[in-house]
């Protein structure tokens, strides 16, 4: 170094022309971004809005009443009583938490403690992806595997049955319990598990003492977000359930064929003439679906919330501190939940008609606090227990015959009293105990969702190698050619939806996280996103019908496909956008503003580049999950024959998941050719799922902030 | 505690006169001057009453325990503590005989002239040569030969030229913590500021960084105004021409190096520098 370079003064900057500071594009910037943050958020609304105003006329006609304690679903003979079809709902999204809940707990804990860090990385991969299967593909495995196997055991009809439904949703479900549950796991600092080897705690004695309490609301708000999938899913629940409009007969009976929600809307709504009372009752059926996932979406995010706050220390702001000297409120302070059972109690004492649904109404009320209380009060670690047993001895309940509750009753003995037991053994023994079981569930949990892969690929493969069957046009309603129309069109529907959301996302996301203040509106706002990405497909689906061809006017067509498609990935970017966004630290934008830029220059020149990577692999996502979704575009965008490729947007356009879908369902024969579609849709989202994922892995690799 | 508070009342008289007697030259030795500074995260108040004359081409250094307020003085004087919402701010900060927070000052123009060096070294993730350039750019510099000039010269001053002379085109993030943080002053440097603020920037570092980056702070006094915060009180004697001491928000002591650490006036002082507490 040289000391005339170094104090060679040479004057770069004009200080007199100061013109450009004063061209300020913040403002316009703030403005255009919030102007796109606002028609993401309309569009949020008019899917609630529309769905209401179509909906609700329905209840005019028909008292809630006999919608929701009626057993007659018979919309041709104007029977509306939704109560099987709702309790149907529940009983099967109950079946599989139950099979998949420990499963994916266990499994969980398996990867994220013992396994070996490859097989780590290689497992959370797999499931990653797996979560990205479409369901009309775990639908065409309950069809021709699952369903022939439960036909050969029980020797049933056809196989199509509530047993069937759950398995097919607990398979389904696993990856996303497993995935959000490990996250919970890792979450745990490492210094907690570290602090309990150090007083010579075992390892198992640590993950069940220390990392699974500490990560118990993750592993909560698991299960809740499983349940709401599996209350959502549509199409494979539309082929492997029966959609038979009854209560299970006697209700223990998992053999017999039932419909949910779900299944009910997407096998019905074709037929239906516009604005007529059937329809409009599917809409109440799908405002009722609406409502229950908006309860579990909410519950879900109101402990994911906790779960942060924990871990940053962030106390929870003090509820009714202004109340809080008035001896009248401190006294419902403590007694809230008993004035709340007793208020609802009455309240359904007040509604429903006859005397024996009264006192069953107000008893499961009552019940239902009693458990509440019993969870507040045991330990956490027990908490889980309460849970499961609570799950079972509803179970128990709804198989209402003695030997159903004396094997639901028999089961948690048996748990409690292998707790016991294993509490008097060696904690070694312990230790070893328990990795068997967790080894051996995670092991049946990989190989159940491995024989699913292993069926679809081995009678998929023959005729997917097939000559001509990616590049032909299908024949003799699609038993016979290729499906290279569909290929096209789904490629077409993604292609599109992306181009309408990834925009009209990313600024709407980078708005929410750069400029909007954290007020009322913006919680709003946040809330209405949250709620929207877990609403199912099939009510995005509805709302296409409805606003966009009913309302609109639009003909069923690609573009209509595009948009509905779009409305449904738009949460999904907003938030990963906003969150990657979120991610860049703030030393990067403190660095830029040091120097004088303006925010728009921080924002834009360095902030969004770096989060560029995030905000791909959130867009790659959802293409793929567009390219899986039937239920948005099986009344709005596709038809089911076609030889040539739509090129006009205006028309429709043939689809792998609903050529898959038909061909499973509709057409006989058409088994052979479904498998080779199966195999194809299922590789093209495999595809894109494996790219957004090694994406991130290399930026994560990379990035050093 | 008692004993403390009397202090502080008395210190409040004394520190007036004293600053402005021990001081008391040619205002054009003056940079910035803080007058009656207050400033409150939401309802706690951060800064009490501040007055403070910092001067030209010297060295000032502000120590003083955690959460004493000495990084919210400093963002203060480039205004980065706009940024937080919660923060109000009450007073002036004369830059140049111009208030800072007069509503007509230009923000940036300001930030521009008065640099920062942040306590984590914060380069932005891009090449070595695209971070110089950033500022220059910024500020409406576009020709390829100035941009390339004011880059050489930059890390020239920053002491870096002939550790990345070979890769420029690099990213940035691959430089160690200390060619980050010296890389980080090139990039404050490349737009000609006037004064440097720099936010403990040693205290991610190595101590061999650290020496590198102490024997930098010299070198800069020549040309430019630096006012440091630290931790670190050796620092502090090492560096610095003059030195303020600050606890819990306000201005205990302030005068040359030399004498606050030799013959500190206040008692409080002379705790923290013998280790008493702190």
């Amino acid at each position: 170094m040289t000391t005339e370079t170094v104090f060679d003064q040479k004057i770069y900057f004009n200080d007199k022309d100061l013109s450009y500071l004063k061209k300020n594009r913040d403002p316009v910037v703030k403005w255009i971004l919030f102007a796109f943050a606002s028609i993401a958020t309309v569009f949020v609304f008019l899917i609630i809005i529309f769905l209401f105003i179509n909906g609700a006329p329905f209840f005019i006609v028909v008292p809630l009443n006999d919608f929701f304690f009626g057993t007659n679903w018979l919309p041709g003979a104007g029977d509306y009583g939704a109560l099987p079809i709702i309790v149907d709902t529940l009983l099967v999204t109950l079946g599989a938490i139950i099979i998949a809940l420990p499963l994916g707990i266990l499994t969980a804990i398996f990867i994220a403690e013992l396994a070996p860090p490859l097989l780590r990385k290689v497992l959370k991969f797999v499931i990653e992806i797996l979560a990205g299967i479409p369901s009309i593909v775990y639908g065409f495995f309950g069809v021709i595997i699952l369903n022939t196997w439960l036909k050969d055991i029980f020797g049933m009809h056809d196989g199509k049955s509530w047993l069937s439904g759950s398995l097919i949703l607990a398979i389904m479900a696993l990856p996303t319990i497993v995935s959000v549950c490990e996250d919970a796991i890792r979450a745990v600092p490492d210094y907690y598990r570290q602090a309990s080897y150090a007083i010579g705690a075992t390892k198992w004695q640590t993950i069940r003492k220390v990392v699974i309490p500490a990560g118990m609301s993750g592993i909560t708000a698991a299960m809740i977000l499983g349940i709401g999938r599996a209350m959502g899913e549509t199409m494979a629940m539309t082929l492997v359930l029966g959609n038979k409009f009854r209560l299970p007969d006697p209700l223990a009976n998992m053999l017999s064929q039932v419909a949910v929600i779900t299944s009910t809307i997407a096998s019905t709504w074709g037929p239906t003439v516009e604005g007529s009372l059937e329809q409009r009752s599917l809409l109440a059926l799908a405002i009722v679906l609406f409502l229950m996932t908006l309860i579990v979406n909410t519950l879900s995010n109101i402990i994911l919330t906790r779960v942060q706050r924990k871990f940053t220390g962030q106390k929870p702001k003090e509820k009714y501190s202004k109340l809080k000297n008035i001896k009248m409120s401190q006294f419902f302070i403590k007694y809230k939940q008993w004035i709340l059972t007793a208020i609802i109690s009455i309240i359904i004492l007040l509604i429903l008609p006859d005397y024996i649904s009264k006192l069953i109404g107000a008893i499961f009320c009552i019940g239902l606090s009693i458990v509440y209380y019993i969870y507040k009060i045991v330990p956490k670690q027990r908490k889980i227990l309460v849970i499961y047993s609570v799950l079972l001895s509803f179970l128990g309940w709804v198989l209402s015959t003695w030997i159903g509750i004396f094997l639901a009753v028999s089961i948690s003995c048996l748990i409690f009293v292998s707790l016991i037991f294993l509490k008097r053994i060696s904690t070694v023994i312990q230790q070893r105990i328990w990795f068997i079981i967790i080894y051996g569930s995670s092991a049946f949990a990989v190989f159940a969702v491995g024989i699913l892969i292993y069926y679809i690929v081995v009678t998929g493969l023959p005729v997917f190698l097939e000559p001509g069957f990616l590049t032909g046009v299908p024949s003799n309603s699609g038993r016979e050619g290729g499906i290279f129309p569909a290929i096209i069109g789904t490629l077409q529907l993604t292609g599109g939806s992306i181009l309408f959301a990834l925009p009209l996302g990313m600024f709407a996301g980078i708005y929410l996280s750069e400029y909007a203040k954290d007020n009322k509106i913006t919680r709003f706002i946040r809330a209405g996103i949250d709620n929207l990405n877990g609403t199912p497909s099939i009510v995005f689906g509805l709302f296409g019908v409805v606003f966009f061809l009913l309302f609109l006017g639009l003909p069923r067509s690609l573009l209509v496909g595009i948009f509905t498609l779009g409305l449904m990935i738009l949460p999904t970017i907003i938030r990963t956008t906003e969150e990657s966004v979120k991610a860049i630290p703030k030393s990067f934008r403190e660095g830029s503003l040091a120097l004088g830029s303006s925010k728009w220059q921080g924002i834009g020149k360095i902030v969004v580049p770096a989060a560029i990577p995030g905000i791909v692999t959130g867009a790659v996502l959802g293409m793929g999950r567009s390219a899986g979704e039937t239920a948005p575009i099986m009344f709005t965008a596709v038809r089911s024959h076609s030889t040539y490729i739509t090129l006009s947007v205006l028309n429709p356009v043939m689809a792998l998941t609903y050529h898959l879908f038909r061909l499973s369902n509709e057409v006989t024969g058409g088994l052979e050719r479904a498998a080779g579609t199966a195999l194809t849709l299922l590789l093209l989202v495999l595809i894109l799922y494996s790219f957004a994922f090694i994406i991130r892995i290399r930026y994560e690799k990379r990035k050093k902030w | 505690m008692v004993n403390l508070m009397i202090l502080k009342s008395k210190n409040k008289y004394k520190q007036e006169i004293e600053n402005n007697q021990n001081l008391k030259d040619d205002p054009n030795e003056y940079v910035i001057e803080c007058r009656k500074l207050n400033l409150w995260y939401d309802d706690v108040q951060a800064l009490k009453d501040i007055n403070m004359k910092y001067r030209k081409n010297k060295v000032t250094a502000i120590i003083g325990p955690s959460g004493c307020g000495k990084s919210t003085l400093i963002r203060c004087f480039n205004r980065m503590n706009d940024v937080i919402e919660s923060c109000k701010i009450e007073g002036e900060v004369l830059f140049n005989g111009k208030n800072l927070y007069d509503s007509n000052a230009d923000i940036r123009l300001n930030r521009k002239k008065i640099g920062m060096i942040f306590q984590k070294p914060n380069p932005f993730p891009m090449s070595v040569f695209d971070n110089i350039t950033y500022g220059p750019k910024i500020h409406k510099i576009e020709e390829d030969e100035v941009l390339e000039e004011i880059a050489e010269k930059s890390l020239k001053k920053a002491v870096l030229w002939d550790e990345v002379k070979d890769r420029l085109h690099d990213s940035a993030m691959g430089l160690s913590g200390g060619q980050q943080q010296r890389l980080c002053i090139a990039r404050a440097l490349a737009v000609e500021p006037e004064v440097l603020l720099m936010d403990e920037p040693t205290a991610s570092l190595d101590p061999i960084a650290t020496q590198k980056i102490e024997d930098l702070i010299l070198q800069l006094k020549e040309e430019w105004t630096v006012i440091i915060v630290t931790h670190n009180m050796q620092q502090a004697a090492r560096i610095s021409d003059y030195t303020a001491f600050m606890y819990l928000g306000e201005m205990i002591e302030y005068g040359e190096t030399t004498q606050i650490f030799e013959n500190p006036q206040e008692k409080l002082m002379e705790n923290y520098i013998t280790g008493r507490f702190g």
